[in-house]
């Protein structure tokens, strides 16, 4: 009776909802466009294929259909040949391709206007990227993209909302370079975005110590997370990322706490923590590195590269952060404490909000 | 009685204002002898009509055929074609092509996604987010896990548990059942609540306008996971439910989950309507 009840209410707020907001369909509620480019001897050649709505929205057109028409679309073309210049974000290692448009036609049965472009090259590409999707003012848009080298497909990928970039490498020697600083600057890029990460450094420095205790703290991070990194990434172990943000949440924690319950002159377990942890914070890495993408013609470079990433983020944090710590703790112990004990709880109380974020009300 | 005059309103005079689209496969026949050549295609759309969907390598998780064995269809395909796959059918006996996929997402200002929430019947989502008192953008990952049925005899390859992560599994003949007993799993458990919904679409549903038709039947499913659904009448089906869980990554607010099963009953099929039940 009940579910019968809420059936009818749903069915209620439906109507409510319409007379509220009419929504009217649109012929194009799955907006895509197609992006290829072919790798020839001294040129790339592509098309792109798009939706005359998508175009007519573009050019500021009431009537989308009118690009359906051969002789209406003649008229538009050298403005949609401009728009189309606008939107591909198209580049040959780093340098924007400038398309010569070529020809076009017209896929009326499916709403589709293909236009063939070249662009030649004064020497062979390594790395190929899109950056997308073609259409931005719609976020459902999404962008199919495919790399065609002697004569077969070498790349197909699809941007959206959440995959903006998408890039071909070749696999020469030029390409691993420029993948490996892409994701060098991925690696730092997301030390400093992830204030989790940081603050488990942080959190482990805070009662100082040697250089080299600082040292076996950061390098055991590091192993660890290289490991379960590269376990993710390569798609052999893959916790699910609730437990492990979660996790990471409670390392932070046990950072804070080990802090503040430590004894003066007991065993230094940092590394060990360190270590411990970094296998957990590996799999969040991980995550991220997914969002991006890897190259599969370079993947252990840019694996490695991500890496050494990460801890060129790291060490510009230690960097930072040890030399003043070490000042404190040198110049006045008394103070020194009190950065410990105030840091360590603020630790604690970080790492216990995202720990309920994470695993209580997700 | 005011059920179906409230559904009328809202099939034939108003658009429907769900902005959730559903996502079902579609072989290029529902029956084929053995060693014919199918293929599958993906629609995605409301009221079971729907655009045609490229295929995307980079969002498969799985595209199998279920039937004398398991084959792996990924890869059959290109980024961007239209056909998910083709295929040459083993045996007459019947075979389900079954695809799950990655997380594709998709952001919505937050009134808009509480009408969804209410449109889809997702009450526990809804339930949640006031709770929550969330007033901002929706964040949504959403994952689709499809399957169909090119007919045969052997109807325990119908009824099979292909393991994905969400999963409509008949408990009865597609075919010959007036009343089809199904039941809903996630995580390969059974699902309590979920609402599932079938569509119905012939050649004048064909001919209607997006939006314009109503599911056929629609109903909760009880604590194992089960749930029975009137499908006597001759035509393409869809069954359809989805599962919203709040996410615990960084980039996203919620999760959702879009399960579907096709198959058709051809006209010889029609039986008369199943007795109401108490």
């Amino acid at each position: 009776m009940h579910a019968r009840r809420r059936s009818m209410v749903r069915l209620a707020v439906v109507i409510a909802m319409n007379f509220a907001a009419p929504h009217v369909a649109r012929a194009h509620d799955e907006p895509y466009s197609f992006v290829d480019v072919h790798l020839e001897t001294q040129v790339l050649r592509g098309q792109v294929v798009a939706h005359v709505e998508d175009l007519a929205h573009e050019l500021g057109l009431a009537a989308p259909d009118s690009l359906r028409q051969a002789a209406s679309l003649e008229r538009a073309l050298p403005r949609v040949h401009e728009v189309l210049e606008r939107l591909l974000r198209l580049s040959n290692d780093g340098t924007p391709v400038q398309p010569r448009w070529t020809s076009y036609e017209l896929v009326p049965e499916r709403q589709l206007v293909r236009l063939n472009w070249e662009s030649a090259f004064a020497r062979p590409p390594a790395v190929i990227e899109l950056r997308g999707p073609l259409f931005t003012y719609d976020k459902a848009h999404e962008t199919y993209f495919n790399v065609h080298a002697e004569g077969a497909v070498v790349h197909q990928d699809l941007l959206d909302v959440g995959r903006t970039s998408s890039s071909w490498a070749t696999g020469k020697v030029q390409s691993r370079i420029a993948v490996v600083v892409r994701f060098i600057r991925e690696g730092i890029h997301h030390i400093f975005i992830g204030p989790d990460h940081i603050l488990f450094i942080v959190g482990l420095m805070l009662c100082g110590g040697r250089v080299r205790r600082l040292l076996q703290i950061v390098t055991g991070f590091t192993v660890a997370h290289s490991v379960t990194l590269a376990l993710a990434a390569l798609g052999i172990l893959r916790p699910p990322a609730r437990w492990v943000e979660s996790t990471i949440a409670l390392s932070i924690i046990y950072v804070g706490a080990h802090n503040l319950l430590r004894r003066q002159h007991g065993t230094d377990r940092r590394a060990l923590i360190a270590a411990g942890f970094g296998f957990v914070h590996g799999f969040g890495f991980a995550n991220v590195l997914g969002d991006v993408g890897l190259p599969r013609q370079a993947l252990a470079w840019a694996l490695g590269a991500f890496n050494v990433g990460v801890e060129v983020g790291q060490a510009c944090i230690v960097l930072a952060a040890a030399p003043l710590l070490a000042l404190v703790h040198a110049r006045k112990p008394l103070a020194g404490k009190a950065v410990v004990t105030a840091g360590s709880a603020l630790v604690i109380a970080a790492g216990a909000y995202w720990f309920v974020q994470r695993a209580l009300l997700s | 009685m005011l059920r179906p005059i409230l559904r009328a309103l809202v099939s034939t005079v108003l658009p429907t204002a769900a902005p959730a689209h559903e996502y079902w496969l579609e072989p290029s026949s529902y029956s084929a002898a053995a060693g014919d050549t199918l293929v599958v295609r993906a629609f995605v759309g409301t009221g079971f009509r729907g655009e045609l969907k490229p295929y995307a390598p980079t969002r498969v998780v799985r595209l199998e055929l279920h039937g004398r064995d398991e084959r792996d269809l990924a890869g059959s395909a290109l980024n961007g074609d239209l056909a998910f796959a083709r295929f040459v059918l083993p045996d007459e006996r019947g075979a389900v092509v079954a695809y799950q996929s990655n997380f594709a997402a998709i952001e919505m200002e937050s009134a808009k996604f509480d009408e969804y929430l209410v449109a889809e019947g997702l009450d526990a989502a809804h339930a949640e987010r006031t709770r929550r008192g969330a007033t901002g953008p929706a964040r949504e990952l959403y994952a689709r896990c499809c399957k169909t049925w090119v007919a045969g005899n052997e109807v325990s390859r119908v009824q099979r548990v292909l393991g994905l992560r969400h999963e409509i599994v008949l408990l009865g003949d597609p075919l010959r059942d007036a009343r089809l007993r199904v039941r809903v799993l996630f995580d390969g458990k059974p699902l309590a609540g979920a609402l599932v919904r079938a569509w119905r679409a012939t050649g004048a549903h064909r001919a209607a306008a997006r939006d314009s038709v109503g599911p056929e039947a629609e109903v909760r499913t009880g604590p194992d996971g089960t749930a029975s659904l009137d499908v006597h009448l001759s035509g393409e089906w869809l069954l359809s439910t989805v599962h919203m869980l709040p996410s615990s990554l960084r980039h996203a607010d919620w999760e959702s989950f879009w399960a579907s099963f096709t198959f058709e009953r051809p006209a010889a099929a029609t039986l008369p309507p199943p007795k109401r039940r108490p």
